[in-house]
């Protein structure tokens, strides 16, 4: 099977954030990045479907040129091969024209089965990419995949398990499909020191500006960049909400202990009520 | 293309409206449609549906636009793709709104992609720029930070709305009620749905209610989640949880709160036995009062928390949940 992954490099979901001067971006500066963490639930679901399968895993992102670290990443995870769109005309894009952009390089790697990336971006959290491309591939998506139940390469389908309000559905859709994948699907393996030797040898292709043809994916150097994006941000803040931090603790040890229990029980309820007027 | 607003409803288990839809048309009321000069619309797409278009007038929608399809009974992507993207075409909206629900999530991407449509998911606020086009603001960068972004002059505008951000305002309305047809013919459609597995809880829907009660992993067990519940039942709360406790099998997927399950935004969120990860507040950080039950005085929860008691929730549950029912019982 050819199995590919679209995937991306995200600010560390721990960073203290700040915006930059201009007011419409976060400050990146000493930022640590890391693969996005639903990217990697992606990587894991298509090396398992690899080694139920065989085939090969083939990795796409789009991105500056610190994505490499996330692309070798992959790599060193177990993926064969990579593909980095890099160049800094993308930069800002919204994310149809990414999509747009990712699915012809897509098409242009040839027929593929199966496609997996995360659920969403954590910076920016649009949880669009992954669903457009299939749209711009015309492949069928399932969105937030808790379990691959079966991939049958030789009927050409694949059933899934979709979490929805109240329970689960069971869809089956042709391949090649698109599968957004969100955490706990799997437990993603880490990059082990023979895996990050063997990375260093894997292909990595990069394809700029030039090896794209804008105009037969109906975009244009207008339609690209922050300038050309059907979304702009245009300010970013990061609010400060003030709590109260009114923590009830017990006398000789933080925890409430004997009596201190039903005293703290009414002493809370009375706070809501009275002060917070919450019930 | 005309400056009609549409609001697509969007509905429950039980086969009812959600909320979101009528937050929808009350916010798009008061912040677009008198600047725009459009109709406010509202389109209702399912199986058996049409009965719902009185409590839409309700709100405000001056026309609605009915696509009754046996088709449409269980959600699917494609023929929901297929069906709102070509009434789209046909009407030409200039904005298009749908709540950010499992399915908004699902086929609003896909749909705008299709039309060419700028979109944005999850939005808290919704406005219009000088020159009419849609602004929006939505959390960002696992909630720690807020974003404003600016439509393109491209029109549909899509988004969808975070349920529970706007508040609802009856507007009652003479409708106009315009049946729809799509061709949704079984062989169009490729995908499949085999099994369709749900249970009603019984309690308010997660992300419309007032009041939630959340479970991390502290409880141990199914059974001791009968603790979150009771009090959740009291309270009239929803019932919430972490992804560890999902994770260990002591809840259903659809109680997660956080960066991969639900956003909430209630009046009261009360975490019991939650550690307070960063993903987890990525889903109630907007709460407007937190409460956090704890034994471990070092837990972050207590760093982002209105209220706390440090202790064991065995011990704090019982008479904490007494209290409560005691006093709401004389209100
Ligand atoms: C990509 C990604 C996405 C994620 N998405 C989500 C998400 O959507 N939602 C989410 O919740 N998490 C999410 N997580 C997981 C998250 O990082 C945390 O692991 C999780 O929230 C922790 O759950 P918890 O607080 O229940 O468990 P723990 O961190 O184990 O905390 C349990 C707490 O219970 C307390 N406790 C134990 N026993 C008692 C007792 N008897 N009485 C009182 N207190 C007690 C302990 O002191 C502790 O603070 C995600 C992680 C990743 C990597
Ligand atoms: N620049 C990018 N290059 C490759 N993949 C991306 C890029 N941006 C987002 N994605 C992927 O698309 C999926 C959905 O992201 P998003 O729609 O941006 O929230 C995630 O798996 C991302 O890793």
């Amino acid at each position: 099977m050819k199995i590919l992954v679209i995937l991306s490099q995200t600010q560390d979901t721990e960073a203290k954030i700040k915006v930059s001067s201009s007011g419409d971006s976060i400050d990146t500066e000493g930022m640590k990045w890391v693969m996005n963490p639903y990217d990697e639930f992606a990587v894991e679901e298509a090396l398992l479907t690899r080694e139920k399968h065989g085939g090969e895993v083939i990795l796409i992102s789009i991105g500056p040129a610190r994505c490499i670290d996330a692309l070798r990443q992959g790599l060193a995870m177990g993926a064969d091969s990579s593909v980095h769109i890099k160049d800094d005309v993308f930069a800002d894009s919204d994310s149809f024209a990414t999509a747009k952009v990712i699915a012809s390089e897509i098409k242009n790697l040839g027929e593929f089965d199966i496609v997996f990336t995360g659920m969403k971006i954590i910076d920016e959290e649009s949880g669009q990419i992954g669903i457009q491309v299939a749209e711009e591939l015309g492949v069928p998506h399932v969105s937030l995949v808790s379990k691959v139940i079966d991939i049958k390469p030789d009927e050409r389908k694949v059933v899934c398990q979709k979490e929805i309000d109240g329970g689960y559905v069971v869809v089956e859709v042709p391949l090649p499909a698109l599968i957004t994948c969100p955490d706990a699907m799997n437990e993603p393996r880490y990059a082990s020191l023979p895996g990050i030797m063997k990375a260093k040898k894997k292909p990595l292709k990069e394809v700029g500006l030039d090896d794209i043809n804008l105009e037969s994916i109906g975009l244009s150097r207008d339609s690209i960049g922050k300038e050309g994006a059907r979304v702009k941000t245009v300010e970013i803040v990061v609010p400060q909400i003030e709590r109260k931090l009114k923590i009830i603790k017990g006398e000789d040890d933080p925890k409430v202990k004997g009596e201190e229990i039903a005293r703290s029980a009414d002493e809370l309820v009375k706070l809501l009520r009275e002060e917070a007027k919450v019930i | 293309m005309s400056q009609d607003i549409w609001v697509v409803a969007d509905l429950k288990l039980d086969g009812s409206l959600r909320k979101v839809a009528f937050e929808a048309l009350s916010e798009a009321r008061k912040n677009l449609i008198g600047k725009l000069g459009g109709q406010l619309c509202a389109m209702l797409m399912g199986s058996g549906v049409s009965g719902h278009t009185d409590e839409l007038a309700k709100y405000g929608a001056e026309k609605i636009y009915v696509l009754d399809d046996a088709q449409l009974k269980d959600f699917s992507t494609e023929v929901y793709t297929i069906a709102l993207s070509e009434l789209i075409k046909k009407h030409e909206p200039y904005i298009v709104i749908a709540g950010n629900t499992v399915f908004g999530q699902d086929y609003f991407p896909r749909v705008a992609s299709r039309l060419q449509a700028g979109v944005t998911m999850d939005v808290i606020d919704i406005g219009l720029t000088d020159d009419n086009r849609l602004k929006i603001q939505r959390y960002s960068h696992s909630s720690k930070a807020i974003q404003t972004q600016e439509f393109h002059s491209n029109t549909p505008m899509m988004t969808t709305v975070r349920p529970n951000s706007f508040g609802v305002e009856e507007y009652p309305v003479q409708a106009e009620i315009i049946n729809e047809t799509v061709d949704l013919s079984p062989e169009k459609i490729s995908s499949k749905i085999i099994e369709i597995q749900t249970k009603e809880s019984g309690r308010p829907e997660l992300t419309e209610a007032d009041k939630v009660v959340s479970g991390g992993r502290g409880l141990g067990s199914e059974d001791n989640f009968k603790y979150v519940y009771a009090l959740a039942d009291v309270l009239g709360a929803a019932a919430g949880a972490t992804r560890a406790a999902v994770d260990a099998g002591y809840c259903p997927y659809d109680m997660q709160v956080g960066q991969t399950g639900k956003a909430v935004s209630p009046n009261l969120y009360v975490a019991i036995a939650i550690s307070g990860a960063v993903q987890h507040y990525a889903g109630m950080g907007s709460s407007k009062v937190i409460v956090a039950i704890n034994k471990d005085p070092d837990a972050p929860i207590f760093q982002i928390c209105d209220y706390g008691i440090c202790g064991d929730l065995f011990e704090v549950l019982p008479p904490l949940t007494e209290d409560l029912e005691r006093l709401l019982a004389q209100d």
